[in-house]
């Protein structure tokens, strides 16, 4: 929506333009400009070659955390967001990226780079495996399906597959290496998953421009309608399946060669549950909300919550609650707090940050008339 | 070949069912086989004793899901949250008047203002209000330990309604118009909010009810033991408390249903169900009906939890346990309450077969029900007594 409005003044004067993602020459440094910056955020850090201490190095395991939620989330986005298709396995998913890739690398001598996208396709499969029931079901009968995935998934790796998986207890993962290149440091991890996490993001983003990713927006808006049409229904919900898949796989392998341990507490019901929670704090269906809701959750979960609200509350409500213990209210802070934001959240913005970014963004363009 | 294919696709089909269904069977039979008859009949007995439970737990899902096409989350955070209220009026030698006429306040409010707060200005209502303040608060504020059975069971259904419309009223209501993926994800929310509030108040808790304590005074051992060594080779025994709460689960469900078959609440739900706007339109009041639902379902949650807890213990493996109900309630049929309870039954003798057949593996409780559940979608997803439904793609 926000494609057609521009600045006063800028027209298409051929294909090219009428296709790019960036349409003025500001946009297009704007965005250069920022991958460029992104990219040098681990050299301005203490340890970094320059030896500035600019940006705190905690920032880096941050930000690859978030590249490598990004993925995960892009993927779900593809397949509810786009699609339609509410999935509660989506964990379990990348589980099998991050096991497949490291049974890979561990059991078939696989190098990293390999191992990538073998375990990536591999998820796909699976993917496509506990897409099928989408043949006879949609909506929660659906969202079923994939939460039996989430639970017969981690099973079978937990059980029958112990030799292979370890079982219950952590499996080691080796550092992927690049010749004499060895990225075991998360300031070198930063230059594979960064960059692989913008390219799949203008990757999805383009999918969702194609025949395909129209025909997945028309499944979402009126499955009957877009048959009527002469879309496939039942293929191009596979695909879908098979696209989220694949990028919870590569999520999961960058994420079992960025702790370089794995283990099958990671992956629960509560963390699908969790990029549900980034989807619709992001904005489900907006190519940009994955961005916004691991970035805004993440920040919540792993700074903002820990660091800053329990320390502030921790030290008043005791006070305030005397008749409770205190360890229960700093244990019960985080999951409190989230629960409370998750709602706020619903109730203001059920459309997430991203439709409101695109309202601002609108209001910015055809600024000062505002209408 | 595709026409063949095509014009005989439903003797394909239940070939193919057929087939699948006896290679599981030449893979059961022998594991079946080696295992000791007492140990099955053990078995079938403690998974139906313990479906019990999960047909109630499917009953509050079912309720939610017919009165507003949302699939329910928070039900085991809802279960843990009114076991837990229970067990904190049971346990206590008595309860502050303050707190019990705190609760029963803010429950009556509740409950009187779910059509808007104008009701409070007619004489009736506010008449009902202030007796139903007074009774709740006397009843749960009665001291001493022979009135605990009654204050637990007041205080819990009390707490059990206030949870249900709270939600209703602070959650779900402010979504109502906004798509559905929203108002399940708000679900996902108050499970969250649940878990912290359960946490701040009773920690992690790991906490057995001794709610049928009283069991041990009519005169019957516990647990129930037949000894039967000599014909099928082993004892049997059945924990008398897993036997009372699937009595009372019982007790509860036939109640329950009777309420939804001799009231026009039901109907009303699946009114509002199949479309709000219409249902208004025909003078149904929707908010009434949708805050009755959460209510409903939030004291059949209240009910589940004390049971469980009663024959297990109240822990926060609850909310998990809830899960399980999902599998029964898509088996049984997801409008069907008859489905809920045979679902449920089903489930609770699909997980103890599972646990017995695969031991050490977690299979009953993390494997088996949701290999059900993926059959069930694929083979008949209208689920045993469900409704046969058009849109199905």
């Amino acid at each position: 929506m926000s494609a057609n409005i521009r600045p006063a003044g800028v027209f298409d004067v051929n294909y090219g333009q009428d296709i790019s993602l960036n349409r003025t020459r500001g946009d297009r440094w704007l965005a250069n400009g920022l991958f460029l910056l992104l990219l040098l955020v681990p050299l301005l850090t203490v340890e970094g070659p320059l030896g500035v201490n600019l940006i705190p190095q905690s920032w880096i395991g941050l930000i690859v955390r978030i590249a490598i939620y990004v993925i995960a989330v892009q993927g779900l986005n593809i397949l509810t967001g786009y699609t339609g298709q509410i999935s509660l396995g989506h964990a379990a998913f990348m589980a099998v990226g991050a096991y497949s890739a490291a049974i890979f690398a561990r059991n078939l001598g696989f190098p990293f780079w390999v191992a990538l996208p073998a375990a990536a396709l591999f998820t796909g499969l699976v993917g496509l495996l506990f897409g099928l029931p989408s043949l006879r079901v949609k909506g929660f009968y659906l969202a079923m399906a994939t939460l039996a995935a989430q639970f017969i998934i981690p099973w079978l790796l937990r059980y029958p597959l112990t030799p292979l998986t370890n079982g219950s207890r952590p499996l080691e993962v080796p550092i992927p290496t690049l010749g004499p290149l060895s990225f075991a440091h998360e300031s070198a991890f930063y230059y594979i998953a960064v960059p692989l996490s913008v390219f799949l993001m203008l990757a999805a983003r383009n999918i969702m421009r194609t025949r395909t990713g129209r025909a997945f927006i028309s499944i979402r808006d009126n499955d009957l309608a877009a048959e009527l049409l002469g879309i496939n229904v039942f293929a191009y919900k596979l695909q879908a399946f098979f696209l989220s898949a694949l990028y919870a796989g590569i999520a999961g392998v960058l994420l079992a060669f960025n702790d370089n341990s794995l283990s099958l507490d990671k992956f629960s019901l509560g963390l699908s549950i969790e990029f549900l929670a980034m989807l619709v704090i992001g904005g489900a269906g907006f190519p940009l909300g994955p961005l916004f809701g691991v970035a805004f959750v993440n920040l919540l979960n792993q700074e903002i919550i820990p660091n800053r609200l329990i320390p502030a509350l921790g030290g008043v409500l005791p006070q305030l609650l005397p008749f409770i213990d205190r360890i229960n209210i700093i244990s019960a802070l985080s999951p409190l707090l989230f629960g409370f934001i998750l709602v706020v959240f619903l109730i203001l913005a059920p459309r997430g940050l991203a439709h409101r970014w695109e309202i601002f963004k609108i209001a910015w363009k055809i600024r000062p008339y505002s209408h | 070949m595709t026409t063949f294919l095509e014009t005989n696709k439903r003797y394909l089909t239940t070939a193919a069912y057929i087939l699948v269904a006896l290679l599981l069977l030449l893979w059961l039979v022998p594991i079946i086989g080696g295992q000791r008859p007492a140990r099955l009949i053990q078995s079938t007995v403690t998974g139906l004793l313990v479906g019990g439970v999960y047909a109630l737990i499917a009953l509050g899902i079912v309720i939610i899901n017919k009165a507003s096409g949302v699939f329910n989350f928070a039900h085991g955070w809802m279960m843990l949250f009114g076991g837990l209220v229970f067990y904190s009026f049971f346990s206590a030698a008595g309860v502050s008047l303050l707190a019990a006429g705190a609760l029963a306040l803010l429950t009556v409010i509740m409950a009187l203002t779910m059509a808007g707060w104008r009701s409070l200005l007619q004489p009736r209502t506010a008449l009902i209000g202030v007796a139903a303040f007074i009774v709740l608060t006397v009843l749960m504020a009665l001291p001493g330990r022979e009135w605990q059975y009654m204050r637990a069971i007041i205080g819990a259904i009390t707490g059990g309604v206030l949870v249900g419309l709270a939600i209703e009223r602070f959650t779900i209501r402010p979504l109502i118009g906004q798509p559905l993926f929203a108002m399940v994800l708000m679900t996902l929310a108050i499970a969250e909010l649940l878990n912290g509030v359960t946490q701040l108040v009773w920690g992690s808790v790991e906490i057995p009810l001794q709610v049928f304590a009283w069991v041990g005074q009519l005169g019957l051992p516990q647990p129930i033991r037949y000894d039967a060594r000599d014909t099928l080779g082993g004892i049997i025994i059945i924990r008398t408390e897993l036997l009372f709460a699937f009595l009372l689960a019982l007790l509860a469900f036939v109640a329950f249903v009777l309420f939804f078959r001799y009231t026009n609440v039901g109907l009303a739900m699946r009114g509002v169900a199949e479309d709000q706007r219409l249902a208004q339109a025909l003078g149904m009041r929707v908010r009434v009906i949708l805050a009755v639902a959460w209510a409903i379902a939030a004291l059949l949650a209240t009910t589940a939890g004390v049971l469980q807890g009663g024959a297990t213990s109240l822990s926060l493996n609850m909310p998990l346990l809830a899960l399980l109900a999902f599998p029964a309630v898509l088996l049984g049929g997801l409008e069907s309450i008859t489905g809920a309870l045979v679902g449920g039954l089903i489930i609770g003798l699909v997980q103890e077969w599972a646990n017995l057949l695969f031991p050490g593996t977690q299979a009953g409780t993390e494997l088996a029900p949701y290999l059900v559940l993926m059959v069930v979608l694929i083979v008949r997803p209208d689920g045993l007594f469900g409704q046969k439904r058009i849109e199905r793609i």
